[in-house]
C-alpha cells in the first residue's frame, strides 16, 4: 500500500541549520497493517510523516501509494488516499465554522468539490448518525462552532472525519499525546475501532511504549533519521515497556522523559 | 433630512459588491488585498471607456468586471510566484492601476454624458421618482450580487474557501488546494470591486481616476461597522454576514453622507473615513467587554476579538 524506496530528506539544506531528518528510509506498509512508531525526539518520526503526507518533498528517494509514484504530489493532492490527525488536538478542524461544516468539509475529502450546497438534509441526518457513534453528544451539535468544543471532543471529530471517504492510509502523528488519560484511552480506541472499520493501513506515531506494544500489527523504532528496528506478530507481542526503552536508549538516542514516565 | 436617505442608499448601493468582496479577503482570508482600490477604478474606467464607444451597457460591465478579476488573478500570481505578501503584492497592484486607468480613460475625468447608461431611461422623469427609481435599479444589482455571493459561500467550493482562510493546513488534508482558494477569492474581490465601480460611474455620471483611492479601508470600516450591528460571528453563518456587509456599507455612507450634511467639506471626508475606521475598531475591541460587565456574557464569549486583531493573530499562527 505504501512504500518508501530510499528516502532521504534534508531541512534547511545548503544553511548552517541542515539538518538530515530522514536518510536512506525503505519501507512497505501493506494494506490493512497498523503500524506503531517510536523513537526519540529528533529520530525522524514527524519527517516521516510529513513526507508521507506530501508536507516535505524527500531530496531524494521515492514514496508510493499504492503502486502510485506521489513523491512531488502536494498533501492536498494525496489527501483523498491519506487522511491525517495531528499531534495538535486543535489542529484537525477549523474553530470557527460549525460542526457540520467541518464535517462537509472532510466529506467532500479527494473528490471533485462542487457548486451545490456543502450541507444537505440528507447529509446533516447523516453527520448526526455519525456524531452519535461517538457518544460525546455531539449530534446535538451541529450548528455549534468547532471552537466551543473541548480538545479531546474536536479530536474526536478529527478522528471521525479522517475516517470519511475511505481513506487508504490513516496517519496518526502522535494523536493522543495532548489529551488526558481518559480522553486517551477513548481516543485510541475509536482510533481502533476506525481503522478496524476501513481495513486501511495505518501509521501511529506514539510516545507511549504501552500503546506502541499493546496496538497494532508491527512496530518500528527510529533513530537518527532511520528505521532500525522492526518487529511484528509475536515477538511483538513478547515486548515489554521497560525492554522497548532499553531498544531505544541501547541505540545510542536517549529516550525521553516522557517516553520513561508512559513506560 | 429628506435627502439623507436617499442619498445614502444611492451612494451606499453601488458599494456593497466590493464590501461584500472586501469581506471574502478580510474576514475570510483574513488578508488585505489593495488592488481593489485600481480594481474599482478599474471597473468605472472601462465601463465609462465602452460606453463613450457606444458598446451595450450589459457587455460594458461584463467587461469591467472581467478585466478586474484578472487584476485579481494578477495579484494571486505575484504573491504565488515570488512568494511576496499578499498586502505587498496588493500595493504594487493598486500604485500600477493608477497609471494603467489613465491609459484606459485617457485624461483624469471624463463624463459618461446622458445618453446609454443603465439609467439612462430614468433621464426625463421628475428628481424625486427619478432617485428612487435608481435606488430600485441598484438595490436590484446589489441583493442579487450578495445572494449570489452567499449561495457561492454556502456550496462546497465556498466551504473550502472559508476552511481556508481559518485554518490552512487542516484544508489541505482535507484535500483544499489552498492556492487555488485564494485565486478565486481574490479575484472574486476584484470583480466585486469591478462591479461597484461600474455601478458607481453609471449613477453618478462619470468615472474619474481617483475614485478607487481608499476604497480597501473605507470596505474594511463599512465591514467592522456591519459587524458590530450584525455580529456573524464565524463564516457558518453566511445570511448574517450578508446582513453585517449591507448594514455597514450602508451606515458608513450615512455616516459620510450626515457629515456632508452637517457642513463639512468634501476634503473632511478622508479624515471621516478615518475617525469611523478607529471608532468601528474601538467598539469592536471594547463593546464585548462593555457587554459582559453588563451581565450579556452570551454575546460576549461568541465575539472575543476584535476584526482586526482576529486577523493578526491568525497571521502569527500561521
Amino acid at each position: 500500500m505504501l512504500r518508501l524506496d530510499g528516502v532521504r530528506l534534508v531541512h534547511n539544506p545548503g544553511t548552517p541549520t541542515e539538518v538530515v531528518a530522514l536518510d536512506h528510509v525503505d519501507l512497505e506498509i501493506p494494506a490493512g497493517q497498523f503500524v506503531t512508531v517510536v523513537g526519540s525526539n529528533g529520530a525522524g518520526k514527524s519527517s516521516l510523516v510529513g513526507v508521507v503526507a506530501g508536507a516535505h518533498r524527500p531530496s531524494r528517494g521515492r514514496v508510493l501509494l499504492d503502486g502510485r509514484d506521489v513523491t512531488r504530489l502536494p498533501d492536498h493532492a494525496r489527501a483523498a488516499a491519506v487522511a491525517r490527525v495531528f499531534d495538535d488536538p486543535l489542529a484537525g478542524t477549523a474553530p470557527e465554522l460549525s460542526l457540520a461544516d467541518n464535517l462537509a468539509l472532510a466529506g467532500a475529502r479527494g473528490r471533485r468539490r462542487r457548486l451545490l450546497p456543502a450541507i444537505t438534509r440528507g447529509r446533516r441526518a447523516a453527520m448526526r448518525d455519525d456524531l452519535a457513534m461517538l457518544g460525546l453528544g455531539l449530534e446535538r451539535r451541529l450548528a455549534d462552532p468547532v471552537a466551543l468544543l473541548s480538545a479531546g471532543q474536536r479530536q474526536s471529530v478529527t478522528m471521525l472525519m479522517a475516517g470519511l471517504r475511505q481513506p487508504r492510509l490513516l496517519l496518526l502523528d502522535e494523536h493522543l499525546a495532548a489529551l488526558d488519560p481518559r480522553t486517551r484511552d477513548r481516543v485510541l480506541d475509536l482510533t481502533v475501532r476506525t481503522h478496524q472499520r476501513l481495513g486501511c493501513a495505518s501509521l501511529m506515531i506514539t510516545h507511549s511504549m504501552r500503546h506502541a506494544i499493546e496496538v497494532g500489527d508491527r512496530l518500528l523504532v527510529m533513530a537518527r533519521g532511520g528505521v532500525v528496528y522492526d518487529v511484528a506478530g509475536q515477538r511483538k507481542a513478547a515486548l515489554t515497556p521497560a525492554g522497548l526503552v532499553d531498544i531505544i536508549s541501547g541505540l545510542g538516542d536517549a529516550p525521553s522523559d516522557r517516553q520513561l514516565l508512559a513506560g | 433630512m429628506r435627502y439623507l436617505l436617499t442619498d445614502t442608499l444611492i451612494a451606499g448601493l453601488p458599494l456593497l459588491p466590493v464590501v461584500m468582496g472586501i469581506y471574502l479577503v478580510v474576514r475570510i482570508r483574513q488578508d488585505f488585498d489593495l488592488t481593489v482600490d485600481g480594481s474599482f477604478t478599474l471597473g468605472g474606467a472601462l465601463t465609462a471607456l465602452l460606453l463613450g464607444h457606444g458598446v451595450g451597457v450589459p457587455l460594458a460591465m461584463l467587461a469591467a468586471v472581467a478585466g478586474a478579476a484578472v487584476a485579481g488573478l494578477v495579484t494571486t500570481g505575484l504573491h504565488l510566484a515570488l512568494r511576496i505578501p499578499v498586502i505587498l503584492a496588493g500595493l504594487v497592484m493598486s500604485i500600477g492601476m493608477t497609471t494603467l486607468n489613465l491609459r484606459v480613460l485617457g485624461r483624469p475625468s471624463i463624463s459618461l454624458g446622458d445618453g446609454g447608461t443603465l439609467f439612462s431611461g430614468l433621464a426625463g422623469l421628475a428628481p424625486g421618482v427619478r432617485d428612487w427609481l435608481t435606488i430600485a435599479i441598484l438595490a436590484a444589482f446589489a441583493s442579487v450580487f450578495l445572494a449570489a455571493v452567499g449561495y457561492l459561500l454556502l456550496t462546497e467550493i465556498g466551504l473550502a474557501l472559508r476552511a481556508t482562510g481559518v485554518n490552512a493546513r487542516m484544508a489541505r488534508a482535507q484535500g483544499v488546494d489552498d492556492r487555488r482558494s485564494l485565486a478565486l477569492c481574490l479575484a472574486l474581490a476584484n470583480a466585486s470591486a469591478g462591479l461597484s465601480g461600474a455601478l458607481t460611474v453609471q449613477s453618478q455620471g462619470f468615472a474619474d481616476s481617483a475614485t478607487g483611492t481608499g476604497t480597501l479601508l473605507a470596505g474594511v470600516g463599512a465591514v467592522m461597522l456591519g459587524e458590530l450591528i450584525a455580529r456573524p460571528g464565524g463564516a457558518s453563518r453566511v445570511g448574517r454576514v450578508l446582513v453585517a456587509v449591507a448594514v455597514g456599507t450602508l451606515l458608513y455612507r450615512l455616516v459620510l453622507v450626515g457629515a456632508l450634511r452637517a457642513g463639512l467639506q468634501a476634503t473632511d471626508l478622508a479624515g471621516i473615513t478615518a475617525l469611523t475606521l478607529v471608532a468601528a475598531v474601538a467598539l469592536n475591541r471594547y463593546l464585548p467587554e462593555l457587554g459582559r460587565s453588563l451581565g450579556r456574557v452570551g454575546t460576549a464569549a461568541r465575539h472575543p476579538r476584535g476584526a482586526l486583531e482576529a486577523s493578526a493573530t491568525a497571521k502569527e499562527a500561521g
